[in-house]
């Protein structure tokens, strides 16, 4: 069926977002590998600048974020409004510029950030021409994705696009305003904010890239490649409705939990943590809404890999959207902040939520998308355990670690000294960031295997000829 | 604190013009959350929201004639 929409629809930036997307989750998952081992064993920064954690970390994170979560929420995106509006992308030469445009910003991520040009600003790291690049680019997406909207042939906006929108349009006002900077040579530039204020909008910007970009967008593919994959419609329509306002409603405040016990006034974190708990009703509705999705039909994971993928990625949400809010807390922020523990909890977002729900709907576009089956299924399934343990293996590593490293740096002795060097805690961690190295590496080992799967499914439909002969059926109605 | 009166008591003089604009808006996006849990949970709506969760099935339908899109 899909193939008679090939020409009434355009799955060209489509099909290329969603390769690149595959391609910079190996990229990205590699130099986290890298700087993860070079936590465990620093001599292989090989004492050069360039290959130093902190130039590479930025590297890793903008990668993972904005090059492999980018290329998927747009190729989701452009895919979902085209399937659920009825519509063509209003512009197809604006959807290529989005493409060129993201890849030169990933580009010059990957020139810029090794060569130590930073603002030093966590996940806006890039120089202000780049940021200037990306709010042109994002620009582009969001008005193609509203303008296809607007030419909708159904009367009603499906809410993978609310989600899909509510994320372009705070972004574009986040990353604008955190951006604001006076620029004091082609690549330096100084923040307008400073001090606290400087913090506050920092976080302001960083906790809600998490909520907007990488939960909102992630939510938006969640709420179309469920019931798809699944076959079955969402659980509770009315409950995405409720997940999407009070996700719109409620983020915006959290960002001052990242700030506890610092110079910002002490109610604002308080504010903070208290709409972080209000949070777990929504985030846990949503969770529970694309699992239920399921509901007479739990047979069908032991069978469908992509379906497994999508699932489990659920289950990470609400344990991500659980562990945040209690992280959030005073009592226990004291304990967690700056640790390794809130490391983990990042990643069990990072890589069981925005991961997995990526890949499944990059494996469920696929078949759709190059009118052939996928080369391997067992390799699907490999993939899927590599990812899950991988994933289980890190973040239970920085558990571990991180709870040891706050409980060291807090305890003292009977004269109020404290009891440990922060040296010893390092050494202490040791073995904890040996074991996040391995199982970042299994994971990387599952992204390459999908990687390889990928490439020869696009190489099996262009040696039968299924996308040629699919271009040539005349288009759906 | 050493009560509640003590702990909600507010100096109104001392709220300056962004106090006030914080203020209102947190109680109008309140009253707009609560009014969206009413608009979606009232009975009467039930069924017109609940027949768009069969939009990404359209389609799928239109080839199939399963109202669910299965194939």
């Amino acid at each position: 069926m899909e193939a008679s929409l090939e020409r009434k629809y355009n799955f060209d930036v489509v099909r290329w977002f969603t390769v690149m997307a595959v391609v910079y989750l190996v990229v990205g998952a590699s130099v986290g590998v890298y700087i993860a081992a070079e936590l465990a064993w620093p001599a292989l920064n090989l004492d050069s600048p360039y290959l130093s954690f902190g130039r590479l970390r930025p590297l890793h994170t903008n990668a993972v974020i904005f090059a492999f979560g980018g290329c998927t929420l747009m190729a989701t995106a452009f895919y979902t409004v085209q399937r659920t509006c009825g519509a063509r992308l209003w512009s197809d030469k604006m959807a290529w510029f989005t493409f060129w445009g993201w890849n030169l910003v990933i580009v010059l991520a990957v020139i810029t950030l090794p060569l130590g040009l930073t603002q030093s600003k966590e996940y806006a790291e890039l120089e202000w021409p780049v940021d200037i690049l990306i709010a042109v680019v994002w620009l582009s997406f969001t008005i193609n994705f509203v303008m296809t909207i607007a030419n909708r042939k159904s009367s009603h906006i499906y809410v993978s696009n609310w989600f899909f929108l509510g994320m372009m349009i705070m972004i574009v006002y986040l990353h604008v305003v955190n951006s604001l900077a006076i620029p004091v040579g082609l690549f330096k530039s100084y923040s307008i904010f400073s001090g606290v204020q400087d913090a506050m909008i920092q976080w302001w910007w960083g906790h809600n890239a998490v909520g907007f970009y990488l939960t909102a967008g992630f939510l938006g593919i969640m709420y179309y490649f469920v019931p798809k994959q699944a076959g079955r419609p969402i659980y509770s329509y009315r409950l995405s409705v409720i997940h999407f306002w009070a996700l719109m409603f409620g983020y915006v405040w959290l960002g001052a939990h990242h700030l506890q016990y610092t110079a910002l006034p002490d109610w604002t974190g308080s504010l903070g943590a208290a709409v972080s708990i209000a949070m777990i009703i929504p985030s846990w509705g949503g969770a529970v809404n694309g699992m239920m999705t399921l509901s007479g039909a739990w047979d069908r994971l032991r069978t469908d890999y992509v379906l497994r993928f999508l699932i489990i990625a659920l289950a990470f949400y609400a344990m991500s959207t659980f562990e945040g809010p209690v992280m959030s807390l005073k009592t226990v922020n004291a304990l967690s902040h700056y640790t390794d523990w809130t490391i983990g909890h990042v990643h069990s977002g990072a890589l069981g939520w925005v991961a997995g729900i990526s890949i499944g709907a990059i494996y469920h576009l696929m078949t759709r998308l190059y009118h052939t089956e996928m080369f391997s299924v067992r390799l699907i399934n490999f993939h899927f355990w590599t990812a899950t343990i991988g994933t289980v293996i890190y973040i239970v590593a920085m558990w571990v670690s991180g709870i040891m490293q706050g409980l060291m740096w807090r305890a003292y002795d009977e004269y109020g000294t404290l009891a440990y060097t922060f040296v010893e805690s390092v050494d202490a961690m040791h073995p904890y960031y040996a074991m996040r190295a391995v199982g970042g590496a299994i994971f990387l080992l599952g992204a390459i295997v999908m990687l390889f799967n990928i490439l020869m499914t696009v190489r099996k439909s262009l040696s039968e000829g299924s996308l040629s002969k699919a271009r040539a059926l005349p288009a759906a109605a | 604190m050493s009560s509640l009166s003590d702990h909600l008591q507010t100096d109104w003089q001392a709220m300056t013009t962004n106090d006030w604009i914080g203020t209102i808006l947190t109680v109008v996006v309140f009253l707009l959350m609560v009014g969206a849990y009413f608009y979606v949970f009232r009975p009467k709506n039930r069924e017109k929201l609940e027949a768009m969760k069969h939009i990404p099935f359209e389609e799928d339908n239109e080839h199939t004639g399963d109202p669910h899109g299965r194939k």
